[in-house]
């Protein structure tokens, strides 16, 4: 009887548990609404004392100048565009989940979405730091904005790469905060009707734009994620591909390579799951969320790793064969010397790359290490330093020894400071997830409850019955001629 | 035709005249403001208004005095304008630049009262206006905080400041109790004709030079020759075989900048010209000439007395030749020889041996090749060193006997460099009087019980006589800065004569010269040159038996030596206090701020030196401790390639004393106590034995790394003078191929391989450009400190250097090229690499700002204001020629007190040293200091373009090629670099591009920047032929490997 829905047979369902509607806002509310925890607070404290040391680390920067890191005359960018590609990479799985996954009518997405999407901002709002610190003369950053002046014909060089970023990332960024704002109005205007104390009521309220929820606001705000998943698809694709043109436009060997939009683009797919699989992991199991967060997402997650891992394997072997047949040195030397070649300075982070990146994930074409909750945290874990260090490989070991021998150089350890920003974003980025996770719920309520009735355990269960029954059965027990 | 008339009120109408007035009035009440002053603010007609109004200024002005920290710093205008002074226009005094005996003549360009660079002077026939890298900082020595700066007197430990009236008398008095005990001065080499003369009009007063590193050997052994205790001049540019024992004629033996003129006259070929000079040398260690050698031979210092005495066998036969068992170094004697006879008449040896009996097998070599009269010239000895040894060493002797009643010293200072240190010491506290004349409280100073500083160069009166007939004069520039006064004056009181020694000078040279406007004649001109008088002296061999026979007789030296040498920044000891020459990286080891011990692979293995990836990428070094004798030295070692194995080269000057300052202090280990003094003259070699202390290891701060250029021909263009010969056209059959890969269409490499619009379209008739030539650059570096000086350049100190943050607009990159092991040394290429000012430059289209761009004139320029720091044009840059303010180095920073890091990057004092105001005297205001946080590069000296044409455009006429010399260009002695108009076809940029195509490259040329600097390539005067794999396919030219890297490929 598979008339009455368009669910595969063999997809289990997406909300486990007997669930009902009233039970999955009672669900997602209570961390919401309950006192925060323990566990909370010395979580959250670890993340703000991170913050202060980055800002801290900043600080020092600012008043002492870029010194204070271990760059130099031949290394101009080291950590700072390292961890700022790795954070924007983070924050694209986000988006991917909320955009491109409602255009393709994903169902799974729903549980998972909220939170991605508040990741991909707190990532991208820590990726913005590393391009405006890492100047040289920060309180003078707002010359990258094409703002009209009175110095004569100023304007800002639209040649640079440095300047399409910007455009770019501040796109992507205020798109992405409208699309999860936009999806969050439904649950604030919950939260703010099962409000009990003034200040809840009142900030949720505010927060929630006076929604309603009736036809008219639901048939806007659909038509409203549409338009925002629309608009975001491209810049899922678009970010990346501008961030790699930092380096793919230059004439440096080892940036200079046409492959480096799709490649960083998978690469930043890969990531961003990784990270969101590092936080659901911990997020479901602290939230008691098991229910909405199933193995279920944590194995098509999973899937959607090993293919993007493959993927940038590929294009990490696409960009050793180009280099060996371009018949280029420089080419040759920067991929098969200064990478390639584990005993050249930095030899060993191009192989942390790769055991991370291309090697490990490949444990995911086994279905049961998919849905081992301990490995995938695990492995999340580890490909992030792997796209950490395909980052510090892109940037650093092209750079450190180029064209001219004589111009080469090493680049020592990072200094405290240069850490310190490093964990200072982490500080941010944390603070951000444990004041969404206290005050947001980190489900999309209203989402959730829209595939509950086609794909949660209690409409699978009342479906299968019904339609265990024969079709006369059926008819004359559903039918309604009633006068018949 | 109606007469309408339009009215806007009844007021108009009815009383037009009063209206009238009214409407002109932009303001048709009473001003308020003018209310205030009789009714007070709440009174006046509108008080709210007003308070609106007074509220907002205010606000606005405080806001501004609270924000706006820039300190106010108060120029005072000149009350009088003296004549002939027009603020920010610079006036060119020519003067002399004198130290220790080294001479060179040059320009002071003063600015607004204050000399801020030194260039060379072109009236100088003999240096061609060219400088050396001290003559070249000297100008920062005038703003020495370290400086002495008044007269003082020891009283028990302290230096008591005290005044040159009580002083003469107290010397005065002094000098007359001396009961018939000697007065004696002793100074280094007086090139001074007047001060001689003051001198010798001293009543019994006793002169002996001395010098640091001296030359006593050769005066001896002239004087032996029948040449008479000189030294003649050489004449570099007419040898065709120059053959050089041991002698680093051009980085410091004698005088390098008037060698380094002639020497790269001979080594400069352009295509109807293909033949150059042909450089041999003998020698310990890898020397700056030695780098620039065709063929290099290595043997123990100890040897060059052997080597000396088998090529004069190997010439004339005329001594036993000894035998001699390295077979490469003996069929080297037998080559030179054979190549000197060919080139009779047109061959010359030098030698640096400071021993008199191989300077006189080396006068019978000369004499043999025919050099005397050809590139020997008799009739103008110079005056450059004097001392005679042995002369000191009885001075030291008669001072511990007691015997020495008063000491006068100018210019020396043996405390530090004496052989026997300790026993000049000792001798000195034997003295009663001891006066010192010199600018800063060095060693010796220290020890004396009066120091009467003299000024400073740039400060005084005087005159200079490096070669016989040729004077150079020296004029103040500036008012002197402290209590200081010329010890001429000093010795001219105290001998009785109570002139000055300005008016001294004048009557002198107005006798001389026949009238005072003469001399102001020659002043202006800074150089008087009288015509040479012909050579009476002849040579005499009847000292070359003896010699001969005292040569082969001559104790041979140990397993390992140690050989002293100089540096080009550091020579004797001078250069350590100048900031500038502190940190111009050596020519061979680029290392900046530190003495080393520079060892061959070879002995690096013997001492258990792992020579891996470490070793060469990071600035840890071993250390090791040398012993000659008793004297003990712990110092890092260096691994250089074309080292003699068994030979270890220490440079002298370094470990100063803390009275010294800042940067002289704690810099390196002293080595003089290495030297000794054999009874004639002072050896600067010594068996030394090595041992390993487990001392920790040092860092070095080299600004250089990598020392192979890994066979890239797109960056080094190095070839053989046979293959050259025989494959003239490698280079532009290369360029040919780019043009039929990539522009096949127009055949035009510049306009067709391109997305970009054509880069000519952007100029207009100037495009400026430079060509390099690498055949003539012998790597000195007087062009970087030029640069320092011309751009105000900071110092970052060796701390920063260690951070690979050092500040150089202009760097000389070195490659070494050896064989099979780096110790087999084939040679050294010098690569000065600027900024490139590519017409596609890659740097300009990644800045997001846009603050470096292309000038119509084809600079690539950079406004420093808008720069916002995010160092991706130096990611991008592929010569990686821009450097990035990582500190507040200038002390230039809006943000106060930012200079004192405490974690991280800690700055080195002599960073605040350089940002002392008196040292930032030294600034030149046409040119920016840059804050930190910004990135800066060369600008192709900018400010001297638009300054010579706004000199043109004010004469009335067109730019002329030559009106625009750059600061390195100016600098460099052997003419390598040439700057000009390269869209003036008559230019002599434009000629020597047009005479070099064989030659002429441009580096990374593939990559379509279009760099405007010309390269020519490097040609070695030897006879292999090097197959190109590009070419034929044959066996590839073995590139050096170097230490690490080979080590490094053996691993895998």
């Amino acid at each position: 009887m598979g008339l009455l829905r368009y669910e595969s047979q063999v997809r289990p369902p997406l909300v486990e548990g007997d669930k009902d509607y009233h039970q999955v806002t009672e669900d997602i509310c209570r961390p919401v609404e309950a006192a925060p925890s323990r566990l909370w607070w010395v979580g959250f404290l670890i993340s703000v004392g991170l913050l202060i040391f980055g800002i801290v680390s900043v600080t020092m920067e600012v008043i002492y100048g870029t010194g204070q890191w271990n760059l130099n005359k031949t290394i101009g960018w080291g950590w700072d565009i390292t961890n700022f590609v790795w954070w924007v990479g983070i924050g694209h799985a986000g988006t991917l989940i909320s955009a491109i996954l409602l255009l393709f009518r994903q169902g799974w997405r729903t549980g998972v979405n909220r939170a991605a999407e508040a990741m991909t901002i707190f990532a991208v709002m820590c990726a913005g730091q590393f391009p405006i610190w890492h100047m040289g003369r920060v309180w003078d950053a707002f010359f990258v904005l094409p703002y009209p002046n009175s110095r004569g014909p100023l304007w800002v060089n639209f040649n640079s790469p440095l300047l399409w970023d910007v455009f770019a990332i501040s796109t992507y960024f205020t798109v992405s905060l409208l699309f999860w704002y936009s999806g969050l109005l439904p649950d604030l205007a919950t939260l703010r009707d099962r409000a009990k104390l003034k200040w809840r009521k009142m900030f949720y309220g505010v927060a929630a734009f006076g929604w309603t929820g009736s036809t008219k606001h639901w048939q806007r705000h659909e038509a409203l994620s549409l338009v925002l998943a629309g608009l975001s698809t491209p810049l899922v694709l678009s970010v990346h591909t501008i961030v790699s043109f930092d380096f793919a436009t230059s004439v440096v060997p080892g940036w200079h390579t046409t492959i480096f939009p799709p490649y960083f683009v998978a690469g930043a797919i890969f990531s961003g799951f990784a990270m969101v699989q590092t936080l659901l992991v911990v997020t479901r199991k602290v939230l008691a969320l098991e229910e909405y967060i199933t193995l279920e997402h944590i194995e098509v997650m999973n899937k959607v790793i090993v293919l993007t891992g493959s993927i940038v394997g590929i294009a990490y072997l696409t960009e050793l064969f180009m280099a060996w047949y371009s018949a280029v040195e420089f080419e040759q030397f920067a991929f098969f010397e200064n990478r390639l070649n584990l005993n050249s300075p930095y030899g060993w982070s191009y192989w942390i790359m790769m055991g991370c990146n291309v090697l490990s994930p490949q444990i995911f074409w086994s279905k049961k290490m998919r849905r081992n909750l301990v490995l995938t945290f695990f492995m999340s874990i580890l490909i992030n330093i792997g796209m950490w260090f395909e980052r510090f490989v892109i940037i650093v070991t092209s750079v450190y020894r180029d064209y001219l021998p004589a111009a080469w150089s090493t680049y020592y350890a990072p200094t405290i400071w240069e850490v310190g920003f490093y964990m200072g974003t982490f500080g941010l980025f944390f603070t951000c997830y444990f004041l969404f996770s206290k005050f947001f719920p980190v489900i999309a309520l209203a989402e959730i409850k829209h595939i509950l009735k086609k794909n949660g355990a209690n409409y699978k269960a009342k479906m299968t019955e019904i339609e265990n029954e024969p079709l006369e059965e059926f008819v004359q027990k559903h039918g309604h001629d009633h006068g018949a | 035709m109606s007469q309408k008339k339009y009215w806007q009120s009844f007021a108009e109408v009815n009383d037009p005249e009063n209206f009238q007035k009214k409407a002109q009035d932009e303001f048709r009440e009473e001003l308020p403001f003018e209310d205030i002053d009789n009714k007070g603010l709440l009174d006046a007609k509108a008080p709210r208004r007003d308070f609106l109004k007074y509220l907002g200024f205010s606000t606005a002005a405080a806001t501004l005095a609270a924000s706006c920290k820039t300190p106010v710093r108060k120029a005072i205008p000149f009350a009088n304008k003296p004549d002939n002074i027009i603020p920010g226009e610079a006036k060119y005094y020519a003067t002399t630049y004198v130290q220790d005996g080294d001479v060179v003549p040059v320009l002071a360009k003063v600015r607004d009262g204050r000399p801020i660079k030194i260039e060379g002077n072109d009236m100088a026939a003999y240096t061609n206006g060219g400088t050396t890298a001290r003559a070249q900082a000297s100008v920062l020595d005038l703003y020495d905080t370290h400086r002495s700066r008044f007269p003082t007197r020891k009283v028990g430990d302290k230096y008591e400041e005290s005044t040159y009236e009580f002083l003469d008398k107290t010397i005065g008095e002094a000098l007359a109790g001396l009961g018939g005990k000697s007065i004696v001065l002793l100074s280094s080499s007086i090139v001074s004709p007047s001060t001689k003369d003051i001198i010798a009009k001293f009543p019994n007063l006793k002169h002996v030079q001395y010098d640091a590193v001296s030359y006593s050997g050769m005066l001896l052994a002239n004087e032996a020759s029948g040449f008479g205790r000189k030294l003649p001049s050489y004449n570099f540019g007419e040898a065709k075989v120059i053959v050089s024992l041991g002698a680093d004629f051009l980085g410091s033996w004698l005088s390098p900048v008037e060698f380094a003129g002639g020497y790269s006259k001979g080594r400069k070929i352009n295509e109807k010209n293909v033949e150059m000079s042909k450089h041999y040398q003998f020698e310990s260690y890898l020397s700056t000439t030695g780098a620039s050698a065709d063929e290099r031979f290595t043997h123990k210092p100890s040897e060059t007395g052997t080597v000396a005495l088998a090529l004069l066998a190997a010439l004339d036969g005329s001594v036993t030749a000894p035998s001699i068992a390295d077979p490469k170094l003996k069929a080297g004697i037998t080559k030179v020889a054979a190549d000197l006879k060919a080139n009779n008449g047109k061959a010359l040896v030098v030698s640096g041996s400071n021993d008199i009996n191989v300077q006189t097998i080396i006068n019978a070599i000369n004499n043999a090749v025919g050099a005397y009269g050809t590139t020997i010239d008799w009739s103008r000895p110079v005056n450059y060193r004097q001392g005679i040894d042995k002369d000191m060493a009885d001075l030291v002797t008669e001072m511990e006997a007691g015997g020495v009643g008063a000491l006068f010293i100018y210019g020396a200072n043996p405390a530090y460099n004496y052989h026997d240190a300790p026993k000049f010491i000792a001798a000195l506290a034997k003295v009663k009087v001891s006066v010192s004349f010199n600018e800063r409280m060095d060693e010796t100073t220290e020890l004396c019980a009066y120091n009467l500083p003299t000024h400073h160069y740039l400060e005084s009166w005087g005159d200079a006589e490096p070669k016989a007939g040729i004077t150079s004069f020296i004029q103040p520039t500036i008012y002197p800065l402290f209590k200081t006064r010329p010890y001429q004056t000093s010795l001219l009181k105290w001998s009785g004569n109570n002139t000055d020694y300005d008016t001294y000078l004048k009557t002198y040279w107005a006798g001389i010269l026949g009238s005072e406007d003469a001399y102001n004649k020659v002043l202006q001109d800074g150089i008087v040159e009288a015509p040479a008088i012909a050579a009476t002296v002849a040579y005499n061999a009847g000292a070359v038996a003896g010699a001969a026979s005292a040569v082969a007789a001559a104790k041979k030296g140990g397993k390992t030596e140690v050989i002293l040498y100089q540096k080009t920044s550091i020579g004797t000891g001078t250069g350590a206090t100048n900031p500038w020459l502190q940190e111009l990286p050596d020519p061979i080891s680029k290392a900046t701020w530190d003495n080393y011990a520079m060892i061959s692979m070879a002995k690096a293995n013997e001492l258990g030196v792992k020579l891996d990836m470490d070793y060469e990428y990071y600035p840890q070094k071993p250390v090791f401790e040398f012993a000659v004798g008793n004297n003990k030295v712990q110092l890092p070692v260096l691994v250089i390639p074309g080292m003699n194995p068994e030979t270890v080269a220490i440079a002298v000057g370094y470990g100063r004393g803390e009275k010294l300052g800042k940067t002289a202090a704690k810099v390196g280990k002293n080595v003089y106590p290495f030297a000794s003094f054999n009874g004639t003259t002072v050896d600067y070699f010594a068996d030394v034995t090595i041992t390993d202390t487990g001392a920790p290891k040092h860092k070095i701060a080299q600004t250089q790394i990598h020392n192979s250029y890994e066979d890239r021909k797109e960056v080094i263009r190095e070839t053989t003078l046979a293959t050259f010969k025989k494959n003239p056209n490698v280079i532009p059959d290369y360029r040919q191929k780019l043009v039929d890969d990539f522009a096949k269409k127009t055949s035009d490499f510049h306009k067709e391989a391109t997305l970009y619009p054509d880069p000519a379209t952007r100029h207009n008739e100037i495009k400026w450009g430079m060509t390099v030539d690498m055949n003539a650059c012998y790597g000195c570096g007087a062009c970087i400190v030029a640069c320092h000086a011309e751009n105000n350049v900071p110092v970052v100190g060796k701390s920063e250097v260690l951070r690979y943050h050092d500040m150089h607009w202009l760097r000389i990159d070195r490659y070494f090229v050896s064989g099979e092991t780096p110790d087999d040394l084939k040679g050294v290429v010098f690569q000065p690499m600027m900024c490139q000012h590519c017409d596609n430059a890659p740097c300009e289209n990644v800045c997001p700002v846009a603050a470096t761009n292309h000038s119509t004139e084809g600079i690539n320029q950079m406004a420093y204001n808008r720069c916002i720091g995010t160092r991706y044009c130096a990611n991008n840059c592929p010569f990686k020629v821009r450097r990035f303010n990582w500190a507040d180095y200038t002390g230039a920073d809006s943000f106060g007190d930012n200079q004192d890091q405490q974690l991280v990057g800690k700055l080195d004092d002599v960073i605040f040293q350089m940002n002392d105001e008196l040292t930032r005297m030294v600034l030149n205001p046409d040119v920016t200091v840059r804050s930190r946080g910004v990135m800066e590069k060369c600008s192709f000296c900018v400010q001297r373009t638009q300054a010579a044409k706004l000199k043109a455009k004010k004469e009335n006429r067109m730019l002329a090629d030559g009106d625009v010399k750059t600061a390195c260009q100016q600098a460099c002695a052997a003419g390598a670099i040439v700057f000009g108009n390269s869209y003036d076809k008559e230019s002599h940029v434009s000629k020597v591009r047009e005479e070099n195509k064989q030659r002429g490259y441009y580096v990374l040329e593939q990559l379509h920047v279009l760099p405007n600097v010309t390269y020519l390539a490097k040609v070695r005067n030897t006879e292999e032929i090097i197959e190109d794999k590009h070419h034929s396919g044959e066996e590839k030219h073995e590139a050096i490997v170097p230490a690490a890297e080979k080590k490094e490929e053996a691993t895998h």
